[in-house]
């Protein structure tokens, strides 16, 4: 029986990658860890990740001269300038260190092998001497957006492996964790956080864990649109939901959505970038390779968002193979041969042969753009630490600790979840005092009932109201229709008014299943809500901001806009509030000013400011906000 | 590690394992061997009586029954270890392994090596005491040790049964526990698994089909069809 | 692609233990068979449509996270994985046995493998500490290969639930706990010397638990070799023996 209330000296809601490896450094440090998760921790999505993780160790002969600053640069140019230059710098830096450290843990790395290999590379086959003195270290595979081969990978399997090595560690240090438990509301006062409620999902039952940090860790939130992702069932977004909930906590960017260009059609199963990496081409239904004439330079291997506008595109223009599921394009990893398919995309191997029944080494595998990364979640600064909220953190996906800016790189999640989980965890463990938790507990006892009348509410409600799985499928096609990769005025302009409408629909859902314990339509009712909360942020962000950056592409203001968009978006949503509020802050101090990307348009709206100014302008609001990062933390 | 059981039974474990495989090994090689000897009632009695007398002169059958049977049941008390001791737990078993598809094989195969393996405790035992009595004892026959006359007496005044179902019995205990034995262990790990799964049916019908050709002849219900190699007569 | 237009019959078990007037029982479901159906699908669609109340496990739908083993048709199987089109008219599911019920088709799987790997203690037993300036430790790519082909597991339990000595046995350390055992014994940077694997494998409810049903090799969704796990950690206890 869990406790009704308990107390820990740090809560992680969320056993990925992030947060798992953000406990790790708490409890290493002798801190009394508890982590909260919907599904035994290594099942959750990181899992899924296949491709790689992002590190310049320079290792291979594509590799060589990587180092963190070329990583850096690739990281700022791929956010499209919405990144925080500061954080990226940090990411880079690190990078390479928590890899080197899941090596450590037990991650069985893809080593090079000294002596002649034989890689594909722009649709040549190339044969390349890789120095016996490097044979055994990590090895690379291209990625897009990058400048150097950096991808540091373990099969087809980067994130399982990474996961489960990580998951070790925390069954090593005896970590509690709790799964099958969600967390429903956050413990604050209005100005600090002291825990959370969490409900179990055996039993139904709520109870109250008070801390002295608590750290949202909860991955991302791509089921806002319904089937139309690559995430997993369990990517709901609560982690960002809860922040959001209390009213006072912003979320940032939330109307950068990345696409993902090669999703199984029609099932939205991810086949990883790693299949253009290693040398996997797009064509259209007449077998032409298109994006070389769209992206002559970077070819297949352009960032995301460039790849899945080309092919959105591509099958506008009537390229697209159709089917009654709607049109799709196909990938060609053909070419790689049937024993490379087997061992390093042995995993999108098997998808393609058990979800539809075709060998890639001799058939062509159908794909299209669908949603797969959050960029936008709870806004943290370089500590990790939430605004406005003493005592919360945020890391990996569900956090805006705003080093993707308005595109994610490939690989670079996996990697970002680690170094913001090892450093977080550490400034944690540094800050967190020794005695017990200062928290009223009337805090917990008041969101324990709130939680607890929220559920009862929703069973007792009778009548002829819309059902659960209906706003949920309404909320989906208007995201994946007038939210999704080309972007207008007008159609964001209906969607947020149709989620509103949506909005009000879920405080009339009827439940069909009175079912006592956990009750599986209660559960998923509990959520709705809220993900049609940060569903309409989305689109409303999106309908603000007039321009277009990364994977925010408005087809009516197709350019970027330095001059009046060099900014991050925050969305709050006030207590008892019909619309969420929106401001905008700097992106962060410029390192690397605005500039052409490498890849995609090369047209855009300058800055008007200087760089000092704008940089003046970041320190003046960040001093005013009490943001400025900590001395010597980082 | 708390996997572990109280300190050092590792070791003793090890070669209970390598016991309970051995001696069924052992046992299995030397059904293959026994094989040969009672089929030289193939060539009629006086090729049996041969080589009877030749085992039996230079002390080789003499030890031998009394290896085999210390053998046999110390194999017997080992693999029963593994051997659910309630019935529910075999129960369960045998329904998971009726469940698997299409009644997954090697685990249907494993419930019926048990049940063989305990018909040839029963029957076996009981052979290996006539044969005991046999080549250590005087008592029957004329002189100590096996003959054919006695073998062919005994056969035809009902053994044949018994004998028909032990020889089922442990031909094909012994072929499925080859070949489990070799995949436990990754022994001839090239050949694949289907293809040892092959062989080991090749072995099953070939002792069974030759045990049975042998219990005819012992039966008297054919003659030895190889008698012309000494010559012609039974 | 399957025959669309099919009928098909689930045949469910349903349990919810929070649910004092709850019996477990057979429940039977009828729906209309889409091309490309899996059994996420299927059983999404009774839910929404049928059954609100049916409790059952997914969450990557594309066979990796482990989530959603049942039996199916009385085999232990991947439910996302698993296509109606290869599944007769009448399909009978019933959750993973040896694991604790959560209610209907959901089981404890986490709770076992958590266990499991605390029992075994199936991390990384490093000597030294980690030195973030140095580089990696050097690996040959083949033997990195090797432990990734044992790390795959995707701790699904479906091997567990297949294998008749797990089945009687709680103390048993299982297909996925031997093979989590041999993937950490082959690492080079665990330091555990032999003896302590020794004391590890060679017991009854490590590798000598298994009698070789081979039961969990077949229904491996990930086609893990197991039995070469087996074999290799057979061998490995003979080896330190001698
Ligand atoms: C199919 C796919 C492939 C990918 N491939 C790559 C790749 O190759 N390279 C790369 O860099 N990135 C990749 N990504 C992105 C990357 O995998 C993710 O961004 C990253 O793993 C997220 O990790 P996380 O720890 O933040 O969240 P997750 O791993 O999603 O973990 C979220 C955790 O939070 C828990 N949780 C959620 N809500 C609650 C709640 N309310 N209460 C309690 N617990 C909760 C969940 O149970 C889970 O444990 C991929 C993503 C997908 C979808
Ligand atoms: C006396 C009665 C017998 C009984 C009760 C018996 C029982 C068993 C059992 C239960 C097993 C499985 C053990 C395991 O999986 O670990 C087994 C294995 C085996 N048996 Fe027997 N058996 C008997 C006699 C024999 C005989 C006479 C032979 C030879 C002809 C034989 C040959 C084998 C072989 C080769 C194996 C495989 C060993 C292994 O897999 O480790 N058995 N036996
Ligand atoms: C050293 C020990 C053994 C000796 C000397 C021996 C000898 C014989 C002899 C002489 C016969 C002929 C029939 C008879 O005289 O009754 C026979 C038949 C037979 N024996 Fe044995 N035996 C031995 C061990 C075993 C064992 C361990 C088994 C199996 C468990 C076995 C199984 C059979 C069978 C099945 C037959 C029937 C003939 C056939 O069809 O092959 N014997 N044995
Ligand atoms: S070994 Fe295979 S069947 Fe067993 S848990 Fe792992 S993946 Fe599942
Ligand atoms: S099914 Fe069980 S008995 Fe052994 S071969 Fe597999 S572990
Ligand atoms: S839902 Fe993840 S394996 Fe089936």
């Amino acid at each position: 029986m869990t406790p009704r209330i308990s107390s820990t000296d740090v809560l992680v809601i969320g056993g990925g990658l992030a947060g798992e490896r953000c406990a790790i450094e708490a409890a290493a440090a002798g801190h009394d860890v508890l982590i909260l998760s919907l599904v035994p921790p290594r099942r959750s999505h990181s899992c899924a990740a296949q491709g790689g993780m992002q590190a310049a160790l320079g290792n291979c002969v594509k590799a060589e001269g990587d180092n963190p600053d070329v990583h850096y640069l690739d990281t700022v140019r791929g956010s499209d300038w919405g990144a925080d230059q500061k954080v990226a710098r940090v990411f880079a830096d690190n990078a390479p260190i928590a890899v080197r450290e899941l090596a450590h843990f037990g991650v069985p790395w893809t080593r090079v092998k000294g002596g002649k290999n034989s890689y594909f590379i722009k649709g040549e086959r190339v044969e390349i001497e890789e120095a016996l003195e490097n044979d055994g270290l990590i090895m690379h595979r291209d990625f897009g957006g990058t400048a150097k081969w950096r991808a540091c990978y373990a099969g087809a399997g980067t994130g399982h492996s990474a996961l489960f090595a990580v998951d070790a560690e925390v069954v090593r240090l005896g970590v509690t964790v709790r799964d099958r438990a969600e967390a429903v509301e956050l413990i604050h006062d209005g100005s600090r956080c002291y825990g959370a409620v969490s409900r179990c999902l055996r039993t139904g039952e709520h109870s109250a864990i008070l801390a002295k940090a608590t750290v949202i860790a909860t991955g991302g939130h791509g089921r806002i649109y319904g089937q139309y992702t690559t995430n997993a069932t369990i990517n709901e977004g609560m982690g960002a939901a809860i922040a959001l909930n209390t009213g006072i906590v912003p979320l940032g960017n939330m109307e950068a959505v990345q696409f993902h260009p090669t999703a199984l059609s029609p099932s939205g199963i991810l086949v990883t970038e790693g299949c253009r990496g290693d040398g996997g081409f797009l064509l259209d239904k007449d077998g032409h390779r298109f994006m070389v004439d769209a992206e002559p330079e970077k070819q297949e291997l352009a960032s995301r968002d460039v790849v899945s506008r080309h092919m959105a595109q591509r099958m506008r223009d009537g390229f697209g193979v159709e089917t009654k599921h709607g049109p799709h394009l196909w990938l060609d990893v053909r070419q790689l041969g049937d024993e490379h398919l087997r061992t390093k995309l042995r995993e999108v191997w098997e998808i393609c042969r058990d979800f539809v029944g075709l060998d890639p080494a001799q058939e062509l595998i159908p794909v299209r753009p669908t949603q797969h990364y959050s960029m936008g979640g709870v806004r943290v600064n370089a500590e990790g630490e939430a605004y406005n909220m003493a005592g919360l953190f945020a890391v990996g996906e569900a956090s805006c600790w705003d080093m993707h800016g308005f595109n994610r790189l490939g690989g670079n999640s996996l990697a970002e979840t680690i170094v913001s989980g090892r450093l977080v965890g550490q400034r944690i463990a540094q800050t967190i005092g020794k005695g017990g938790v200062d928290a009223e507990t009337r805090y917990a006892n008041e969101a324990l009932q709130r939680a607890e009348e929220r559920a009862a509410g929703l069973l007792a409600r009778q009548g002829d109201g819309p059902g659960v799985y209906a706003v949920r499928d309404a909320m989906a096609e208007v995201m994946i229709g007038k939210v999704g990769i080309f972007r207008t005025g007008d159609e964001l302009e209906q969607a947020v008014a149709e989620l509103g409408q949506l909005l009000d629909d879920c405080d009339r859902i009827v439940l069909r299943s009175k079912a006592p314990g956990m009750n599986p339509e209660l559960s998923f009712a509990l959520r709705i809500k809220s993900m049609v909360r940060l569903a309409y942020i989305t689109a409303k962000g999106a309908l603000a901001r007039t321009e277009s950056r990364g994977a925010h592409f408005r087809s009516d203001f197709p350019l970027r806009d330095d001059a009046s968009w060099l900014n991050r978006t925050l969305a709050r949503w006030p207590e008892a509030a019909a619309e969420p509020d929106i401001s905008y802050e700097p992106v962060g101090e410029l390192d690397v000013p605005p500039g052409h990307r490498g890849y995609g348009a090369d047209e855009r709206i300058e800055m008007e400011m200087t760089v000092e100014d704008y940089n003046r302008q970041v320190e003046d609001a960040q001093r005013a906000a009490g943001k400025l990062p900590v001395e010597g933390m980082l | 590690m708390n996997l572990l059981k109280p300190a050092n039974t590792a070791t003793r474990q090890l070669v209970y394992e390598l016991l309970s495989g051995g001696t069924g090994l052992v046992l299995a090689l030397f059904m293959w061997g026994h094989m040969v000897f009672v089929g030289s009632i193939l060539t009629g009695s006086r090729g049996f009586d041969w080589l009877a007398e030749m085992l039996e002169v230079y002390f080789i059958a003499q030890p031998t029954v009394i290896v085999i049977f210390v053998l046999f049941l110390v194999h017997a008390a080992l693999a029963a270890r593994k051997i659910p001791a309630q019935l529910v737990e075999r129960r369960k078993m045998i329904e998971l392994g009726k469940g698997l598809k299409g009644a997954h094989e090697e685990s249907i195969l494993w419930i019926w090596q048990v049940r063989t393996g305990m018909i040839v405790l029963v029957l076996g035992s009981f052979h290996l005491v006539l044969m005991a009595i046999d080549v250590l004892t005087p008592l029957w026959g004329e002189r100590i040790g096996i003959e054919a006359v006695t073998s062919l007496e005994r056969v035809q005044a009902g053994l044949w049964l018994p004998y028909a179902i032990l020889l089922i019995c442990v031909e094909f205990h012994a072929s499925i526990g080859l070949y489990r034995l070799a995949v436990k262990w990754g022994a001839f790990a090239k050949l694949g698994r289907s293809t040892l799964h092959t062989i080991e049916r090749v072995i099953l019908w070939l002792f069974l089909g030759l045990g049975f050709v042998i219990l005819l002849v012992l039966a008297g219900v054919i003659p030895p069809p190889l008698a012309f190699l000494l010559g012609g007569n039974a | 692609m399957s025959e669309t237009g099919r009928r098909l019959t689930f045949e469910v078990f349903r349990y919810n233990p929070q649910d004092p007037d709850s019996k477990p029982h057979m429940q039977t479901f009828e729906i209309e068979e889409v091309p490309y159906m899996s059994l996420f699908m299927a059983l999404n669609e009774i839910r929404e449509t049928l059954d609100p109340s049916l409790q059952f496990d997914f969450a990557c739908r594309s066979a990796i996270c482990g989530s959603c083993g049942m039996m199916v048709n009385g085999q232990p199987a991947l439910g996302c994985r698993t296509q109606t089109s290869d599944l007769p008219d009448v399909v009978r599911l019933h959750p993973l046995p040896v694991f604790k019920l959560v209610g209907d088709l959901s089981v404890d799987t986490g709770i076992w493998f958590r266990e499991m790997a605390e029992k075994s203690e199936a991390w990384i037993h490093a000597e030294k500490a980690f030195d973030p300036q140095a580089q990696e430790d050097r690996m040959d790519d083949d033997l990195a290969q090797k432990i990734y082909d044992s790390d795959r597991c995707i701790e699904c339990g479906c091997c567990v639930a297949s294998c008749g000595v797990a089945n009687v046995n709680a103390e048993f350390a299982g297909p996925a706990g031997l093979n989590r055992i041999a993937r950490f014994a082959m690492d080079p940077r665990d330091t555990r010397d032999d003896d302590e694997w020794f004391e590890v494998i060679s017991n009854e409810n490590g590798v000598f638990g298994c009698i070789g049903m081979m039961a969990c090799h077949d229904v491996c969704p990930k086609e893990l070799p197991l039995l070469e796990v087996y074999a290799y950690l057979r061998r490995k206890a003979l080896s330190t023996a001698l």
